[in-house]
């Protein structure tokens, strides 16, 4: 695995573009699920999904190999999520803190209806998407790279650049929540 | 039974699931579990919950790798283009350097000489000298500066 992460690093750096056709390939869906829950929005999570793979591209270089290479694309794509909220100033640079620290917790811009709402069809508003929805963002995103992209504790943390103790601590709260909101759905 | 033996129960259901648990307490878990149903609907719920998660279908965009690929593409193509210039740009810096420090000797001789001859007091002409040093570094800004300004502007137009 290591020596794998080696040689994507080297192709990176390189800006092999062959290697770069088939992670877009390999990773379309993982990243593009992530975003979309990191957004709420289809058009914006594709806006992203690119931009995320023109960085990879100018930046691959920075790449070492040291870590999965799926942690360093999350993170990527999240920090260009953060920049453009910070440009529409929708909300405070601190959007994906713990909502128990005070910080305002959806991604979504706040004019909108719904976070979740808006990308589903009639048929996904029930069940595991609607509860999805009631649960806030900083949860909801720890919750899929857990448990929907199996990273590491640490490998989130270095997602989200935030401390172990705070990931777990969101992925407890975030867990309580899901539970809850599932329960809550089937009632 | 005891809350607190209900608190922990909880606590390591979650916790096997977050950060994994010991061989002890998946022991004293499953022993639990055995016992107390409302617990082991808690766990039913949790695993049912992020089984959910997982296997939640999300539709892709159709052609969305086909047009990433595209996008990076010309990109990849456009930052090929600009790396001989950029190049050509620190080579010219480096040398210009290189020649600026060979040649200062005489070119504050030159400066020294051509102020007294047009009576240019002392501190113009070595303001001079001093400028005429910067000159190599300023251009070699303003080209970067237009560069970065350009790609911003075209980064724009392409959002």
């Amino acid at each position: 695995m290591a020596d794998d992460n080696k040689a994507l690093a080297q192709g990176l750096k390189l800006r092999d573009s062959y290697l770069l056709d088939q992670l877009i390939e390999q990773y379309q869906y993982r990243l593009f699920r992530y975003l979309l829950y990191l957004t709420s929005s289809r058009e914006r999570a594709e806006d992203f999904f690119q931009e995320t793979w023109i960085r990879v591209l100018e930046r691959g270089h920075q790449y070492d190999g040291k870590y999965k290479f799926e942690a360093w694309l999350f993170r990527i794509a999240r920090n260009l999520v953060i920049d453009w909220q910070r440009q529409k100033k929708v909300q405070s640079l601190d959007a994906l803190t713990d909502p128990e620290e005070g910080a305002p917790m959806e991604f979504a811009a706040l004019n909108q209806a719904s976070p979740l709402h808006l990308v589903l069809t009639a048929e996904e508003k029930t069940g595991v998407h609607a509860s999805l929805d009631r649960i806030p963002t900083v949860y909801r995103e720890v919750l899929v790279l857990r448990f929907q992209e199996d990273l590491g504790l640490e490998e989130i943390a270095g997602v989200l650049a935030a401390p172990l103790s705070t990931v777990k601590s969101r992925l407890y709260r975030g867990l309580e929540a899901l539970r809850g909101a599932m329960q809550g759905g089937a009632a | 039974m005891n809350k607190n033996l209900h608190d922990r129960a909880e606590k390591l259901i979650a916790q096997e699931r977050v950060e994994g648990i010991s061989q002890s307490e998946r022991d004293w878990l499953a022993a639990h579990l055995r016992e107390c149903p409302v617990c082991t609907q808690v766990a039913q719920q949790t695993t049912a919950a992020l089984r959910a998660l997982r296997g939640l279908p999300v539709p892709l965009p159709p052609g969305l790798a086909e047009r990433t690929q595209f996008r990076v593409q010309l990109r990849a193509q456009e930052m090929r283009e600009r790396e001989p210039k950029r190049r050509l740009l620190w080579i010219m810096c480096v040398m210009s350097w290189a020649l600026g420090i060979a040649t200062a000797p005489y070119v504050w001789r030159a400066f020294e000489w051509a102020g007294e001859r047009l009576g240019v007091p002392r501190l113009v002409w070595e303001m001079g000298f001093g400028l005429w040093w910067t000159i190599p570094a300023l251009i070699a800004a303003a080209v970067v500066l237009m560069e970065n300004l350009r790609l911003t502007n075209e980064n724009d137009q392409s959002d």
